[in-house]
C-alpha cells in the first residue's frame, strides 16, 4: 500500500509523457526529428517540381517561402516574381556545367493531373515527426482536398493535426473548406470558420502577432457561406469586417455598396 | 595452331583473368547480401500505405535507386580494391607474372573482371527495380532505363578504375576501400558544384579550386535517378554518347597510372 502511493506519481508523470502522440520517432530521435521534419517537407516540395530544385550549394534568396506551402495557402504571386525565384540554376558557368545539364531536371514545373499524391508520403512523414508543424497537415489536405478528390482523407489528417495543435486557426479554415467545398455543408463550414476567427483573434490578444493575410481568408470563407445560405445581413456584417483586414479593398467596397442597395431595394419591397 | 593461339594472346590473358573475377564474385556473398537487402527494404517501402493511395509510386523508385547505387559502390569498391592484394597475400601473383602475363594485362584483366561482374549486378538491381516501377506505374520506359543503366555502369568503370589505381598505391585494401568511398561520395554530393564554389573565391584559390573542378571525375554527369524518378524521359543520345566517351578516357587514364605505378613495383617472396 505505501508503495503504490509513492510510486503512484511517478507513474503518472511517466504515463503522461509516453502517451505523446509523436510515439517511437520521439522517443527515438529526440529533438532531432524536427530537423528531419523540416527536411522532409522540402523533400515534398523537391517532388512538387519533380526534382527540379536547389541543392544546399545553390543560393536561395532570404524570406523566401517554399513553392508548397504558397499553394496551399493559396497565396498568388505574379509571374515574374515566381521565375526570378526559380532560376537559381542561372546561366551555365563552363563547358562541363552546360553539358551536366543534360543529366537532372532543368525546367520549372508542378505536379498535376493526380501526380500530386507523389508528395504524400514525405508530408506524413514530416508531420508524423513534428506534428506541432502545421503546413505538411494543410499542404496535404489541400492537395488531398482539391486535385485528388479524397476530402476525407484529408479531413483525417487535418484532425490528426487538430489533436496536435488544438489552437490552430490554419487548420481550422482547411477544415471548414472541406465542409464548403466537398462536403457542401454550409452551416457546419460556418461554425468551424467562426471557431477559427475566435482562436485567430485570441491569438493575436495574447500577442501572438498572427498573419492577418488568413484573418482576411477566414473572414472570405465566412461571407462565401453567408452567401450560399442566402442571408443578407449577415453577409454584409461580414463583408464590412473584412474590410477591415483585407488587402484590395477596392473591389470588395463596390461589393458592399451593391450588397447595401439590394438589401435597401429588399426593405422597400416589403 | 601456334599461329591461332598467338593471335591474341593478350585479349585472352585479359579475358581469362577476367573470367576469375566474375567467378570469384559470384562465389561470394556480397552481391547475394546486398540484393537480398535491396529486395527487402524496397518491399517494405513499397507496402506502407499513405492516406489509403495505392497509386504512390516515386517514393519507392527513390528508395529503391538509393539503394542500387549504394550496393552497386560497395560490390565495385570491395571487389577492385581487394584484387591485387589478395593475389599478393595468397602468393599467387608471382606464378601469374611468371607466366607471359604482361603487368598492364594483369591490371586490365582485373579491372575488365571487376567491371563486368559490377555490371552483371547492376542487371539484376535494375531489373528488380524495372519490375517494383513497372507494377505501380503499369509503364516501363525501356529506353530511358537502358540509358540510364548504362551510364551507371559507365560510371562504375571510373570508380573501378580509381580503386584499382588506389590499390597499387595503398598497402591495405581497407584503407583503399575507404578513402575510395570518401572521395567517390564526395565528389558525387559536391564535385559538381565546385566551380560555383571556386567563382565566389578569389586570386589563386579561386583557380586551384577551378583546376580542381576540372581535373576531377564528374561522377555527378553518371546520377540520373532524378530523371527515372520523376520520369523526365530519355537523355540526349549525343549528351549519352559524350558522357559514354568521357568515362571511357578518364578510366583509360586511371588505369595507364596504375600500369604505369604497378611495373615499377618489385615483389619479393
Amino acid at each position: 500500500m505505501t508503495m503504490a502511493t509513492a510510486l503512484e506519481p511517478q507513474f503518472q508523470k511517466w504515463h503522461s509523457r509516453t502517451s505523446s502522440s509523436a510515439g517511437v520517432l520521439a522517443a527515438l530521435m529526440g529533438d532531432s526529428r524536427r530537423l528531419f521534419a523540416h527536411q522532409f517537407f522540402v523533400m515534398a516540395d523537391s517532388y512538387f517540381h519533380s526534382g527540379f530544385y536547389p541543392s544546399i550549394f545553390d543560393s536561395k534568396k532570404p524570406g523566401e517561402e517554399l513553392d508548397l506551402k504558397e499553394e496551399s495557402h493559396q497565396k498568388q504571386e505574379g509571374t515574374k516574381q515566381h521565375e526570378e525565384e526559380t532560376s537559381f540554376l542561372g546561366a551555365p558557368k563552363d563547358l562541363f556545367d552546360r553539358f551536366g545539364r543534360n543529366f537532372y531536371p532543368t525546367t520549372h514545373t508542378h505536379l498535376h493531373g493526380g501526380n500530386e499524391r507523389e508528395m504524400l508520403p514525405w508530408l506524413k512523414l514530416s508531420a508524423e515527426l513534428d506534428p506541432h508543424e502545421i503546413d505538411p497537415y494543410l499542404a496535404a489536405s489541400y492537395w488531398l482536398r482539391t486535385s485528388l478528390n479524397n476530402p476525407g482523407e484529408a479531413e483525417r489528417f487535418l484532425r490528426e493535426g487538430l489533436d496536435a495543435n488544438p489552437d490552430s486557426f490554419e487548420i481550422l479554415l482547411e477544415l471548414g473548406r472541406i465542409n464548403f467545398y466537398n462536403r457542401k455543408n454550409s452551416r457546419v463550414a460556418r461554425n468551424i470558420f467562426e471557431l477559427a476567427l475566435k482562436k485567430w483573434h485570441h491569438r493575436e490578444a495574447a500577442g501572438g502577432k498572427p498573419d492577418p493575410i488568413v484573418c482576411a481568408e477566414i473572414l472570405g470563407e465566412i461571407v462565401r457561406t453567408d452567401r450560399e445560405q442566402g442571408n443578407l445581413k449577415q453577409q454584409l456584417a461580414d463583408m464590412e469586417e473584412l474590410l477591415k483586414v483585407a488587402p484590395g479593398k477596392g473591389s470588395l467596397q463596390s461589393q458592399i455598396d451593391e450588397l447595401k442597395a439590394k438589401l435597401a431595394e429588399s426593405q422597400t419591397n416589403h | 595452331m601456334s599461329s591461332v593461339t598467338s593471335r591474341n594472346p593478350d585479349a585472352n590473358n585479359v579475358f581469362a583473368i577476367a573470367g576469375v573475377v566474375i567467378k570469384e564474385m559470384y562465389r561470394r556473398k556480397d552481391f547475394y547480401v546486398l540484393f537480398a537487402l535491396i529486395v527487402v527494404i524496397t518491399l517494405i517501402l513499397g507496402s506502407v500505405s499513405f492516406f489509403n493511395d495505392d497509386r504512390i509510386v516515386r517514393y519507392v523508385k527513390d528508395g529503391c535507386l538509393l539503394l542500387i547505387w549504394l550496393c552497386s559502390l560497395v560490390i565495385a569498391i570491395t571487389t577492385a580494391a581487394r584484387q591485387i592484394p589478395a593475389e599478393r597475400e595468397s602468393r599467387t601473383i608471382y606464378p601469374l607474372l611468371a607466366k607471359p602475363v604482361g603487368r598492364g594485362e594483369f591490371v586490365a584483366g582485373k579491372f575488365l573482371g571487376c567491371w563486368l561482374a559490377c555490371g552483371v549486378s547492376l542487371l539484376a538491381f535494375y531489373f528488380f527495380f524495372g519490375l517494383i516501377a513497372a507494377s505501380r506505374e503499369h509503364t516501363l520506359p525501356f529506353l530511358a532505363y537502358f540509358q540510364a543503366i548504362w551510364l551507371h555502369w559507365m560510371c562504375l568503370s571510373i570508380v573501378v578504375a580509381l580503386v584499382i589505381l588506389g590499390s597499387v598505391v595503398f598497402t591495405a585494401p581497407s584503407s583503399n576501400a575507404t578513402i575510395s568511398f570518401i572521395v567517390v561520395l564526395g565528389i558525387m554530393f559536391a564535385g559538381g558544384h565546385l566551380n560555383g564554389i571556386a567563382i565566389q573565391m578569389r586570386g589563386f584559390s579561386g583557380g586551384l579550386v577551378y583546376g580542381i573542378y576540372y581535373a576531377l571525375p564528374h561522377l555527378e554527369w553518371y546520377d540520373v535517378r532524378e530523371l527515372i524518378i520523376h520520369n523526365w524521359g530519355s537523355i540526349d543520345w549525343l549528351a549519352w554518347g559524350g558522357a559514354s566517351i568521357y568515362a571511357i578516357l578518364y578510366s583509360g587514364m586511371l588505369l595507364a597510372c596504375a600500369w604505369m605505378v604497378f611495373r615499377r613495383r618489385t615483389f619479393v617472396l
